[in-house]
Parts: structure tokens; C-alpha cells; sequence
């Protein structure tokens, strides 16, 4: 006869991520790192292309 | 005292940021020379018409300066004078502006030539046109009624 798998013992592991980890906070400030360089660079040689 | 390995990484890469945009604009001051249009160069006001170069407003070729040509404009409610001039391509032109009366703008669109002229000071920018075309120039801060027919034009011509 079938059992019934009601009481077996799964252990389900799920991981998870420490919550004092930085790594989002690391790729947002990159993000804004390369933005402000990206707007202040290009300004830069909007300026120099003028006259 | 414990710092984070990436609080490390994003305080090194915002300092040194800082330290390349302030010494791009250190380098640009002290050894470029560049300074703001208004320079402290005063002028009596009242008195612009009879005042060197302001006698004689357009472009007049010059001999023995760092620059070929000085383009002088004068500012009043509400035109410039001249109101049409040529530059020829390439020529390295110190243009040098001032105002009769109450505070004007000198705006050449498209181009870094932007200045604020005020009552009593000299305004001036040196630069090389090397790119031919008509540039219009535009009064950028409100001077009146007239503010929006303030207009002149600049042609780089060949």
C-alpha cells in the first residue's frame, strides 16, 4: 500500500542574503557614479567642441 | 574603526571624481588662463560713445595683440550696435561688450559666447571662429518691454 508522504523530513534550504550585505547599495551608487560622469564629460566636450 | 570593504570602494571613487572634475577646472583657471567674461574692467557708463574701443563699435583688426581681431558691441534698450556684423573664418577675435544703460545679456546661440553685460563693466571673451554659418545673438536677461527684439547677428564667412 502507498504511504502517504505526509511526515517525511525535507530539509528545504533557502538562502538568504545577509541584511547588512551592501551589494545593492554598491551597484546604485555606481549607477549614479556613471551618470553624473557620463552628463558631466559629455557638457565637457559640448564645450570644448564650441567656440 | 570597522569601514566596509565597498564603503571603501565608493568613498575612493567619489573623492578621486571630485579631485578630476576640480582639477579639470583648476587647470582651466591657472594655466588656461580662462576667467570670467566680466573681469573687473570698469567703464563710466554715461559716457560709452566717447570711451575707446566703444567709439567705434564692429569688428576692427588690431596689430601687435594676442588676437587678430576685436569685435566690440554696444548694448542699449533695445538693440546692439552693430546690428549685423562679419568675422572672417578662423580669425582669433577678442569681442568686447558693454551696455548704456540697464543690464543686458550677450548671448551667441550655439556657441560658448555668453556674457552678462552690466552698467559701468567691460564684458569680454577671446575665442577663434572656426566654424562658418550665421550665429544670432540674443538678449538673455530681461531688460524691458523691447527684451524680446533685442537681437543681433554675427556671419563667419570665408
Amino acid at each position: 500500500m502507498a504511504k502517504a508522504e505526509l511526515k517525511t523530513k525535507q530539509k528545504t534550504e533557502v538562502e538568504v542574503e545577509d541584511s547588512s550585505s551592501l551589494k545593492g547599495t554598491l551597484a546604485s551608487v555606481f549607477f549614479l557614479g556613471a551618470f553624473i560622469i557620463v552628463t558631466w564629460v559629455s557638457v565637457y566636450y559640448l564645450f570644448v567642441d564650441r567656440f | 574603526m570597522h569601514i566596509h570593504k565597498f564603503e571603501k570602494i565608493w568613498l575612493i571613487f567619489g573623492v578621486s571624481c571630485l579631485v578630476i572634475f576640480l582639477s579639470v577646472v583648476g587647470v582651466s583657471a591657472f594655466y588656461l588662463g580662462n576667467k570670467p567674461p566680466s573681469c573687473l574692467t570698469t567703464i563710466n557708463p554715461e559716457k560709452v560713445d566717447q570711451t575707446k574701443p566703444f567709439n567705434k563699435p564692429g569688428l576692427n583688426k588690431v596689430e601687435g595683440k594676442e588676437w587678430d581681431y576685436e569685435l566690440v558691441f554696444v548694448a542699449s534698450a533695445f538693440s546692439y550696435n552693430p546690428a549685423q556684423v562679419e568675422v572672417p573664418l578662423g580669425a582669433k577675435v577678442k569681442v568686447i561688450a558693454t551696455t548704456k544703460d540697464v543690464i543686458h545679456g550677450f548671448e551667441v546661440a550655439g556657441t560658448n559666447i555668453n556674457m552678462m553685460l552690466e552698467p559701468g563693466y567691460v564684458s569680454e571673451y577671446t575665442t577663434t571662429f572656426d566654424k562658418a554659418g550665421e550665429y544670432l545673438i540674443v538678449c538673455n536677461e530681461y531688460c524691458g518691454a523691447g527684451h524680446h527684439l533685442m537681437s543681433s547677428k554675427i556671419e563667419v564667412v570665408k
